[in-house]
């Protein structure tokens, strides 16, 4: 069954009281051979103009699939989306036709990826790559492009980027090639930038520049961000607010001081807890116990409770909805309060 | 890149010299007597049998033979006469074209049919046509060229003609110009196509799957440019790898096809030297064929260079 699709694109300008971008109960399944793995289960979250959105959570709990989703640049086959809504706009993506859906990739909603070494194509300067953009969607010839792509590399700071237009992307460093990356994909003034792990395959230092990077440009162009990562120290400074996944939902969602301050699900307090802290030197770091959760076999109830110390008996049988604290913030357990006073259970 | 050529080239000295000793010392070792063979039946005076020994060196050792032969050729330029007396290089020159022309043929048409195939296959997968064009492979693969030969021959020579009344594909001969060489062209084409269709596919499978492609998707590339650009380009690069090394192996595989379909080139000059062990004729073009082998694969190693500029040589 095809779904009925549009060909009308998201409007532009003014955005009322509909947030830029919104992902309603989402859910992504793919069709594998030992099994349908739903990789997410009613994903929501909401992004503003100007606003950093924090995605986090350990490999293969479903960030990543949420944000292929909304770039629409899942393969599917294997994958579908058997039920949500993404809306851009106030226009669900899902239901825009092939052609309208190609219209917003990369010029309104752009993404970066982790590692740019395998992300760029590496028989095309980095110059062709980025101009490329300006070349397909603006119909600029070669020579204006190549400006543009040229002002793209000074823009996101590529020392003599000049002389390095013509260079390919082996033959930069790795920082640099991120940069590259963030160029190319700042290249329309997207409104949504959606930043998968940008720093992940990169140096301490220099993942601070990227992100000051990032940051910097949000700032210029205000446009909305989604970064997704599984390092809360990366996050602090940059996000606005924080939703943490934990086998294909929502688990936590809090502005992003509330969840330092106190954190409403055993995951996050998990999660923060295993930061390693200068304090603390010489003590055992914390780990959180057990295994993520194997996809194809999920545990009942809530996902977490075989490694949770808050578990009752209702967690192994019934799935808590995300509860709602306060306006901006929710907790999916059952026991929400307990850890929001750290009482361990 | 200057000196990476002038390396390979000296490289190709030792390999040019091994492979016409190892094929001198074959012949060599053939039982036979090429100057016998040459009276048939008849008796010879000695006298003459003696003298045409001398001045073919016969009775000299095999190293010997092997240094008047190989210095006569890289010296002078000059490849030795057959026992009949007609210069080798004389009798080559037409039938190099002949064969040249045959393995080019071959080779567009591998090279057309193999990566069209290839992508209609990758860009299918899993769908009924990539499982025919999949099988359709392996057969071509498990059928020698002596039995796709004479089948072609049978059902688009004979029987195809029988029924248009026209001559569409000629079966013997090379008179009908360039139509000729269709049919035999694929024939020795055959198995390389089956090879380079599952390359090709293979190939671009693995590149639709790079990272780079998910890239160029979510730059808003329609899928066209994707495959067709972004994909293609890197895909293209094993394929050049595979056609260029080809063409020595479709020149030296031309023997059979050659004497199938009655075309005289080098192929069937080579298969009558062995038959009445002219040696001179047998490794001369021997010797043409490890060079055309070892210049088209300097040529693929400079173009892979020139695909991928991740490459660089020194």
């Amino acid at each position: 069954m095809r779904k009925a699709t549009t060909d009308t694109l998201p409007a532009e300008g003014g955005l009322g009281n509909e947030p830029l971008l919104a992902v309603e109960d989402l859910h992504v399944e793919f069709h594998t051979r030992p099994g349908i793995v739903r990789a997410v289960n009613g994903v929501s979250y909401s992004l503003n103009p100007g606003e950093t959105l924090a995605v986090l959570g350990e490999s293969g709990s479903g960030k990543s699939v949420t944000a292929q989703a909304i770039m629409g640049i899942l393969d599917m086959p294997p994958a579908r989306v058997p039920k949500g809504e993404i809306r851009f706009r106030g226009t669900d993506l899902l239901k825009l036709s092939d052609e309208a859906r190609t219209q917003v990739r990369g010029q309104r909603i752009a993404m970066i990826f982790q590692d740019a070494l395998s992300a760029l194509n590496p028989v095309f300067t980095v110059g062709w790559q980025i101009s490329e953009m300006f070349r397909v969607h603006r119909g600029m010839n070669k020579r204006d492009s190549v400006k543009k792509a040229i002002e793209l590399m000074d823009r996101v700071r590529i020392p003599a980027a000049r002389q390095r237009v013509n260079d390919y992307p082996h033959q930069f460093s790795g920082g640099m090639r991120q940069r590259i990356m963030i160029a190319m994909s700042i290249a329309l003034d997207p409104e949504v930038l959606i930043a998968d792990e940008p720093t992940t395959a990169l140096d301490v230092t220099v993942q601070a520049q990227i992100m000051e990077l990032l940051a910097e440009l949000q700032r210029e162009s205000n446009m909305g961000m989604i970064l997704i990562t599984h390092d809360l120290g990366v996050v602090a400074d940059v996000a606005d607010k924080i939703a943490v996944m934990y086998g294909g939902r929502i688990v936590e969602n809090a502005p992003v001081h509330d969840i330092y301050a106190s954190p409403a699900h055993p995951y996050t307090k998990g999660l923060l807890e295993s930061i390693p802290r200068v304090d603390l030197k010489g003590q055992d770091l914390y780990a959180i116990k057990g295994l993520p959760p194997n996809l194809l076999d999920m545990p009942t109830g809530c996902a977490f409770h075989p490694r949770c110390p808050y578990r009752q008996d209702n967690c192994v049988t019934d799935t808590p909805p995300l509860y709602e604290i306060s306006g901006t913030r929710g907790s999916a357990c059952h026991y929400w309060r307990e850890v929001l006073d750290g009482d361990q259970g | 890149m200057g000196r990476y050529v002038v390396r390979r080239l000296i490289q190709a000295i030792p390999v040019l010299l091994g492979a016409t000793l190892f094929i001198f010392a074959i012949v060599f070792a053939l039982p036979g007597d090429p100057i016998a063979a040459l009276a048939g039946e008849k008796r010879q005076d000695p006298n003459i049998v003696n003298i045409l020994r001398e001045q073919y060196h016969l009775n000299d050792p095999l190293l010997l033979q092997y240094w008047y032969y190989i210095s006569g050729i890289f010296l002078r330029g000059d490849f030795g006469r057959t026992f009949a007396g007609v210069p080798v290089s004389e009798l080559m020159a037409g039938k190099f074209q002949i064969t040249l022309n045959l393995a080019l043929t071959a080779l567009v048409l591998e090279a057309v049919v193999g990566i069209l195939l290839g992508l209609w296959a990758a860009l299918r997968r899993g769908k009924a046509i990539d499982t025919i064009i999949l099988a359709s492979t392996l057969l071509l693969i498990s059928v020698p060229p002596l039995v796709t030969g004479f089948v072609l021959q049978l059902w688009l020579g004979v029987w195809l003609k029988q029924q248009v009344g026209v001559e569409i594909f000629p079966i013997a001969g090379i008179t009908a110009g360039f139509k000729a060489y269709l049919l035999p062209g694929f024939v020795l084409a055959g198995s390389s196509i089956a090879y380079l269709t599952r390359l090709t596919r293979t190939s671009l499978v693995e590149t639709l799957r790079s990272d780079y492609i998910r890239t160029a998707t979510a730059k808003g590339l329609s899928r066209r440019r994707v495959i067709g650009r972004h994909g293609l380009r890197n895909a293209l690069i094993p394929l050049v790898t595979y056609l260029g090394a080809d063409l020595g192996t479709l020149m030296g595989g031309a023997v059979i096809t050659e004497t199938i379909f009655n075309i005289p080139g080098i192929g069937l000059q080579i298969y009558q030297g062995v038959y009445l062990r002219e040696q001179p004729i047998v490794v001369g073009i021997v010797t043409i064929l490890v060079l055309v082998y070892i210049l088209a694969n300097l040529v693929v190693d400079l173009l892979y260079a020139v695909l991928d500029p991740r490459i660089r040589y020194e």
